[in-house]
């Protein structure tokens, strides 16, 4: 029955790259527009599926309820994070040092405010359909994964039209690929930087809700995340959300394989052989820029 | 007199740096072509920049139609009808040629009206239609710079500014890149255009600027300053040795 073992893998890890991909997308865009290599990002994640837990566990509200309200949320949160923080650093001409500090801080803060509020206990969401599954045959495939997959593909796709068919849209990818000669051209790349950064830490509030029936989580866990993700970043090429999505179908179904051969220890360890692999290897990832070497 | 675009002993550098312009002046009259030249670190890319509102002008004035537009930011300066192609060419790589050509109408209000002239600038520039759905980022150099040129032609400006539209090209493509010029001048268009190959520039220029650590050391017509001994003086490095 080997033949099925390998199926059922495949379809296990397929289930688990949606999720990855919005959290990774998000990332993408904040790094695409503004060069903030956002720490804090999974930190972000995780107060999606606290107000994603708290809703269920207080309302009985399901996290696909919630899902709009956590993206609105913490859509308004990273505008007040980018007025209060990230926009009097845009002009520093140690911008790059600066962010990563700010977001590494901000994902501490975010950590213990978390931990302070509600504790370092291991929470999960759990509607009824998180622990059931479909069965095709003999391969299952637990509904939570798929509902999670296929609601992540769906954020996506609405943000991939967005950017290639509207005009703000087209006006954020222009200001990622060349940002002065979006400014010549008439963008406010400060309006762009803004609406690009409410937009990723939206979908890192989306992807909380999300998260919160697929992993089991508490407050620190978000450093495990921030490790997987800048693998799939890299993969993907800095700041192509493209890329950034396929690398996270291909690392998870990589994962999936790696945990079932080698064990479930194994299995994070995936993403951090493959970001060296591709650091060493191919370091503009599958769809960057080469990086210049002048 | 009838001086479309004046700056006037501008003094501006990067930030907080030294200054790079030191009191540079320059005449643009309507519907000529103008070519800035000058070695090396003379401030020529610097003035551009400073007349786009890329630089703070710290002295001096800039005046567009009589009216000073000193201290105004790039997008205001757009909407008052200067481009400004900078050296980098200014695509956006991988978004689509057609794409590339819509950024160039972004200050547009009317999208209808955006997109009948890019239809337009296609019909002129047939490369463009026939590579309307390729990435801006995988044409030649000499297809770059059209599709840079032509981009400007959608506002349908009353000046526009190029930084070394030549840079990096074979002379065949150079030629080519003067063509666009002169159909830009047929449309009514100034053009204020700086150049390292001063030869080049000044055979196509109305009238020629000469710029040498940020001042403007003298100016004429095209034609002229290119038989001007000062030239020979400036670019092969001091007085005719013995």
């Amino acid at each position: 029955m080997i033949m099925a073992d390998m199926v059922q893998i495949l379809v296990l890890g397929l289930a688990l790259g949606g999720v990855y991909a919005l959290m990774g997308s998000g990332l993408s865009l904040v790094f695409g527009v503004m060069r903030i290599v956002n720490l804090a990002h999974p930190s972000l994640v995780m107060v999606g599926a606290y107000i994603a837990y708290w809703a269920f566990r207080l309302g009985g509200v399901d996290p696909m309820i919630t899902l709009p309200v956590a993206l609105v949320i913490l859509a308004a949160t990273g505008v007040l994070l980018y007025k209060l923080v990230f926009e009097r650093e845009a002009r520093s001409a140690k911008y790059s040092e600066m962010t990563v500090l700010l977001t590494f801080a901000l994902a501490m803060v975010v950590e213990g405010a978390l931990g302070t509020a509600f504790t370092n206990t291991q929470r999960v969401t759990s509607p009824d359909y998180a622990t059931d599954a479909f069965f095709i045959g003999s391969v299952f495939i637990p509904k939570g994964q798929l509902y999670s997959g296929i609601v992540s593909l769906t954020i996506i796709s609405a943000l991939a039209l967005f950017l290639k068919y509207s005009a703000f849209g087209n006006a954020i990818r222009a200001t990622t690929q060349n940002r002065d000669a979006a400014e010549l051209l008439g963008v406010n790349v400060n309006l762009v930087g803004l609406v690009s950064f409410a937009i990723g830490i939206g979908l890192a509030g989306a992807a909380g809700a999300l998260v919160s029936f697929v992993f089991s989580f508490f407050p620190a866990k978000h450093w495990e995340w921030i490790a997987i993700l800048m693998s799939l970043v890299v993969l993907g090429g800095m700041g192509s959300i493209l890329g950034t999505v396929l690398a996270a179908f291909i690392l998870s179904v990589i994962a999936a394989y790696v945990g079932f051969f080698f064990g479930a220890t194994w299995s994070t360890l995936t993403f951090f052989v493959a970001l060296f692999v591709v650091l060493l290897v191919r370091p503009q990832g599958l769809f960057g820029e080469k990086p210049e070497l002048a | 007199m009838n001086d479309l675009l004046q700056v006037s002993n501008v003094v501006a550098g990067y930030g907080d740096g030294p200054a790079i312009l030191n009191g540079a002046s320059v005449k643009v009259e309507s519907g000529k072509v103008h070519c800035i030249i000058g070695p090396n670190g003379a401030g020529k890319s610097t003035l551009l920049k400073a007349i786009v509102g890329m630089l703070r002008v710290r002295e001096g004035d800039v005046t567009f139609k009589g009216e000073s537009v000193k201290g105004l930011r790039p997008d205001q300066i757009l909407r008052k009808g200067i481009c400004f192609v900078p050296q980098e060419r200014a695509l956006f790589p991988k978004m689509t040629v057609r794409e590339n050509l819509r950024m160039g109408g972004y200050s547009m209000r009317d999208k209808s009206e955006l997109e009948r002239r890019i239809d337009e600038i296609e019909e002129r520039f047939l490369i463009l239609k026939e590579r309307r759905d390729q990435q801006a980022g995988t044409l030649s150099g000499g297809q770059q710079q059209t599709l840079s040129m032509a981009r400007t032609m959608i506002l349908k400006p009353e000046v526009v500014m190029l930084d070394e539209p030549s840079l990096g090209l074979a002379p065949k493509i150079v030629a080519e890149i003067f063509d666009i010029m002169r159909v830009m001048t047929e449309e009514g268009i100034t053009i204020l255009l700086v150049e390292q190959n001063a030869l080049m520039g000044l055979k196509h220029a109305d009238w020629g600027v000469v710029l040498d650590l940020g001042r403007t050391l003298f100016e004429g017509p095209g034609k002229e300053i290119l038989n001007d001994p000062r030239i020979q003086e400036l670019y092969l490095g001091g007085k005719k040795a013995a």
